[in-house]
């Protein structure tokens, strides 16, 4: 800023740069506009997604993206509503008594892209290329503990596991890694994780046309096995700015907003106001949760944890804060997870009952000061948020101003995200805002960081009294094969652990879409990172 | 409309208004905790987002706090710590100009070229730089802000120190026995401060303008403490249904900035002093 000889000069520069912008802008979308009205078919549909699709290779991490990667490849199972894990490209399968050979029945007549067969072979030489890079994949149960794929004939084949690992199957139905490529998109070592000649799938959609960070065409797959889908096209055009996506909804060049934190919860409600637009939210896919970490001297008293959390008042905060978007939560994971229905006595907002508690613990009010003392140490915590997150933000500032009212001072500090998962994992925070993982993550991975040290969470409950033996029961329901005893283990770790009030439910986080009046039969797909355009449909106008 | 500035500029009316306006939020700042209406970090979500009222005169923002007393609060950060920059900056640069100034040789060519490499980097990159070494938080922010603009106090007064310094009544001082530090107090030190207080007059304007940028960018101040860049990154989330959130914080610091701008040109084209070396 000491560069510039006069301070004018500046000023034109900025106001003759900031039109040459806005004008820049407004033309190259009245050129799109115009471009697509013409080329666009009837049975299409157009979306924004802010990222570049990344390459379409099934096992791969960032940058692909989870939604173009579940429209070109199919899973073996597929994950419902609920949990319910359905046949996909697997007709059926059985478990041995051990828990540890799965032999799996293949779909007849399914065919890829390439016209080469899906067959037992292919899916022995998919695992084969996930396997032989099992580190970046060592996140997932299943490849953890999978030993070895073999082929019994042409469509069946068996998985060998190493140790009973009941979410096995569950895990199979995840985005990535286990889909599968077909023949012709190996490279010729087979290792898929440098990279793929073509994207060769079995799903519904074919990549027909790609430009990076611009958009990516998808046509309807002729030769799908399945359901064809309504659609014959969806193209997703790449809109990296929030506010500059809801202008293109609004100008109509684009039919569908989806994804999570696509759009801000001001211009989605602004948009449902108008009336215009159709506007939808999902299940629960995930709950927004404080972490009180136990390693804290403070935080160890169970009595601090429960008037914390009697110290607040959660309906307002989230009602205030998400404008409405987000559900109050009571439960650390929502029920409609498997094996989460548990009764849960929803801890009420009762600043009396707080101060009774923090009274119990010793934590007294000296005469004339605001903070409680004990033994000379004022009950001082820190919250940490992610400072990107207005959310975060907005409620940390929130449960400052609430905690001061019973005598509990909270500091507020915003991190770098990446600071605030490297703080997590070392156990280094006070209070923390964590999230669980989701359908169909969960539940086992939720109660797999509850004892796995290395997430931040189990490091987070290790000053409970009981915290071996929930690891203990932990190891037992993950490898337990017996239905009724898993669902009894779940039922005490989720209890123990809504007594303990390590985890702080907050809130329900929802999916969000709009999208225009003659888009039809929107529906949320079960698993949350699943593409949902099978179903939808477009009125011919 | 610029060069219209430009001759009013040069009107002693320009000094006066400009001179009012501060004088009026640096009294505000003072102020602030007796005139705000409410408590600046009060929460009170039953209340948020709610349109100006006779109690909440420019309303409240996403957590129910009233506007206003924010933005007077807001001003005790902005003006408070931007005054706190340009006296550390001043200090340091005075100290480092004159040693160099007076007495030359190899310790002006270090402490210059020091400067010279400081002054090389874009502010801001260095500040973001500094910021990101020491953490998050308005101390670190001062301090970084104060680490990248001693350089210019220096360097101009290293200047003025050089050309004073022949001049006869230094040498007067000199043979009539004065030691060095009490030729520097003394002589030195009265005549080269009024330019600097009108240099210093432009740089307090693009303190404010730092602060706010980095409070904006999460940097800066940490929340709930009210402060106008923290205030327009709070309120860009609204934009749609609220654009005056970001409105009334960016007002503030047009007017606060132009007026230092403003000012010190006007001063520094009357006194005949020169900005820039």
């Amino acid at each position: 800023m000491h560069k510039f000889k006069s301070k004018k000069s500046i000023l034109l520069a900025s106001i003759t740069s900031i039109f040459l912008v806005l004008t820049g802008c407004t033309n190259n979308e009245t050129a799109s506009t115009s471009n697509e009205s013409t080329e666009e078919s009837a049975n299409s549909i157009t979306l924004s997604w802010p990222r570049d699709i990344g390459s379409l290779n099934p096992h791969v991490y960032n940058p692909s993206q989870l939604l173009t990667q579940s429209m070109v490849y199919e899973p073996l199972v597929s994950y419902e509503d609920g949990g319910e894990i359905q046949p996909h490209l697997a007709e059926s399968w059985s478990i041995s008594e051990d828990g540890l050979e799965y032999t799996f029945k293949l779909r007849e007549g399914v065919k890829f892209t390439d016209g080469s067969p899906f067959n037992a072979e292919i899916v022995k030489k998919n695992f084969d290329a996930v396997l032989k890079n099992k580190s970046s994949h060592s996140w997932l149960g299943v490849i953890n503990v999978l030993e070895e794929i073999k082929v019994v004939d042409e469509m069946t084949f068996k998985m060998i596991l190493s140790e009973p690992y009941y979410p096995a199957i569950q895990d199979l139905a995840l985005v990535r890694p286990v889909r599968f490529l077909g023949e012709s998109g190996f490279p010729e070592d087979g290792d898929t994780s440098k990279g793929i000649t073509e994207p060769v799938g079995t799903g519904p959609w074919v990549l027909e046309d790609y430009k990076k960070d611009e958009y990516a065409t998808f046509a309807r797959n002729p030769d799908y096995w399945g359901e064809s889908p309504e659609l014959e096209k969806v193209t997703i055009k790449i809109i990296p700015d929030a506010e500059t996506r809801v202008l293109a909804f609004e100008k109509g060049e684009l039919d569908l907003i989806y994804g999570e934190g696509a759009i801000s919860m001001d211009s989605f409600n602004y948009l449902k106001e108008t009336g215009d637009y159709q506007t939808a939210s999902s299940n629960p896919v995930g709950t927004r949760t404080l972490l009180l970490n136990s390693t804290n001297e403070k935080l160890a008293d169970l009595n601090v944890r429960l008037a914390l959390q009697h110290g607040f008042d959660k309906a307002a905060m989230v009602e205030g804060i998400t404008l409405g978007l987000e559900e109050k939560a009571d439960n650390i994971l929502s029920t409609n997870f498997p094996y989460t229905d548990i009764e849960v006595e929803p801890v009420d907002y009762n600043t009396e009952k707080a101060a009774a508690y923090l009274d119990e613990a010793g934590w007294k009010l000296p005469s004339g000061k605001t903070v409680r003392e004990k033994e000379g140490q004022p009950l001082e915590l820190e919250i940490m948020y992610d400072k990107t997150d207005p959310i975060q933000k907005a409620m940390s500032e929130t449960l400052q101003a609430e905690w001061s009212a019973i005598g509990v001072k909270l500091n507020i500090k915003g991190e770098e995200l990446t600071t605030q998962i490297e703080r997590r994992k070392a156990g280094k925070f006070d209070v923390d805002f964590w999230y669980n993982y989701g359908a169909p993550y969960d539940p086992h991975s939720f109660i797999n960081v509850v004892a796995e040290k290395g997430w931040g969470v189990s490091e987070a409950h290790s000053n409970l009294p009981m915290k071996a033996e929930l690891d203990q029961q932990v190891q037992e329901a993950l490898a337990s094969t017996d239905e009724t005893k898993r669902k009894e283990l779940y039922g005490s770790i989720l209890t123990t652990l809504q007594e303990q009030s390590v985890f702080v439910p907050i809130s329900y986080i929802k999916k969000t879409v709009v999208y225009q009046n003659d888009v039809k039969e929107f529906i949320f797909p079960a698993n949350r990172d699943e593409q949902p355009f099978n179903e939808i449909e477009k009125a011919s106008n | 409309m610029i060069s219209s500035i430009r001759v009013g500029a040069k009107s002693n009316w320009a000094i006066a208004i400009c001179a009012v306006v501060l004088l009026v939020f640096f009294l505000v700042s003072i102020l602030a905790p007796w005139i705000a209406p409410h408590d600046p970090i009060q929460v009170n979500l039953a209340l948020k987002l709610s349109s100006p009222s006779w109690e909440y005169p420019l309303g409240t923002d996403h957590l129910g706090r009233c506007n206003l007393s924010r933005l007077l609060y807001g001003a005790r950060v902005s003006l408070g710590f931007a005054s706190l920059i340009f006296v550390a900056s001043l200090g340091v640069g005075l100290l480092v100009g004159t040693i160099a100034g007076y007495r030359g040789g190899w310790i002006d060519l270090f402490l210059m070229r020091f400067c010279d490499g400081v002054m090389a980097f874009p502010n801001l990159v260095l500040v973001l730089g500094i910021v990101g070494l020491l953490g998050p938080g308005l101390w670190q922010v001062v301090l970084a802000l104060m680490m990248v603009q001693w350089v210019y106090y220096a360097r101009m007064i290293r200047g003025m120190v050089v050309s004073m310094k022949q001049q006869n009544f230094i040498t007067a001082a000199r043979i009539s026995g004065s030691s060095t530090g009490k030729i520097i107090r003394r002589h030195l030190v009265p005549n080269v401060l009024p330019p600097i207080l009108v240099m210093g007059t432009l740089e307090m304007g693009w303190a404010i303008m730092d602060i706010s940028a980095l409070s904006f960018l999460g940097l800066g101040i940490q929340p709930p403490t009210p402060e106008w860049g923290a205030m327009i990154q709070e309120g860009k989330n609204f934009i749609r249904s609220q654009p005056e959130l970001m409105l009334y914080p960016g007002l503030m610091i047009l007017l606060v900035v132009i007026s230092f701008n403003v000012l010190g040109e006007s001063l520094s084209e009357r006194f005949g002093v020169k900005r820039r070396y």
